[in-house]
């Protein structure tokens, strides 16, 4: 056990993007399937946090347990797991935001309630379904092969 | 102010900053970010939590660096500022990247 325990932060990690990968098929994140976008939204806070745990590191406001690490550090003592980690939850979090504007914008197919860019500028009356041919409200289930 | 939570709140102000008066995107009026941010915060506590809890830490911090509070599962206050000014940057410049990209 001693010897997977120096994975414990790498395995955090590993765990963080193997939880957040679904969201790119089941809610369309698109974030994986963008990569140049992607490398430049990671650079900038990249850049900045990286030099700041440096010197964070270097002055000793943190350091890391080496039993728990797998070792490898940079000049002041910066693990490499911290390269991992400023790439990783960046990711996770993009993920995350794109997989919620499509839930909010009806764009995740699966999802019961009907998708708002059909009917642009109606959401907010959302009262008893006047009834003439109109698409089901919002409580009513979309049929499966409904639309395409 | 101790060093960590000082520069935390720095790195958090200029984002907002940067926001307010560079990218302009609207960002914090969209209830998706703070639907978001909301979710985040919620993984944080499990993940950030793992690697500062007291008792077997991966990350140690000096005490005297920090603010000393530790609100939820010995996770620093200042720990979520320090993550809305990373995220929301990562995000800002997302957006940014994704209006000429696609």
């Amino acid at each position: 056990m001693d010897h997977l325990d120096r994975y414990q932060y790498l395995l955090l990690m590993g765990l963080c993007l193997l939880v957040t990968l679904p969201l790119e098929v089941a809610f369309g994140a698109r974030v994986w399937r963008r990569p140049r976008r992607l490398l430049v939204a990671l650079t900038p806070a990249f850049v900045v946090f990286v030099a700041w745990d440096l010197w964070a590191s270097a002055t000793g406001t943190w350091g890391f347990d080496p039993d728990h690490t797998v070792g490898l550090t940079l000049p002041g003592g910066m693990v490499v797991e911290e390269l991992v980690f400023f790439t990783v939850i960046p990711i996770c979090t993009l993920l995350t935001l794109e997989s919620v504007r499509n839930v909010l914008t009806g764009r995740v197919p699966w999802l019961p309630w009907p998708r708002p860019a059909e009917r642009p500028a109606e959401r907010a009356e959302s009262t008893e379904p006047t009834g003439t041919g109109e698409r089901p409200g919002p409580g009513a289930p979309a049929r499966p092969g409904e639309g395409g | 102010m101790p060093i960590y939570p000082l520069l935390s709140i720095v790195a958090a102000v200029a984002v907002v900053v940067a926001e307010l008066a560079w990218f302009r995107s609207g960002l914090f009026r969209q209830p998706a970010y703070w639907v978001s941010m909301a979710i985040v915060y919620a993984f944080m506590v499990p993940v950030d939590g793992w690697l500062t809890k007291l008792s077997s830490p991966i990350v140690i911090y000096r005490e005297s660096d920090t603010s000393g509070l530790r609100p939820v599962w010995d996770i620093l206050a200042e720990e979520f500022v320090y993550a809305f000014a990373l995220l929301t940057l990562v995000i800002l410049v997302w957006d940014r990247a994704g209006r000429s990209d696609g």
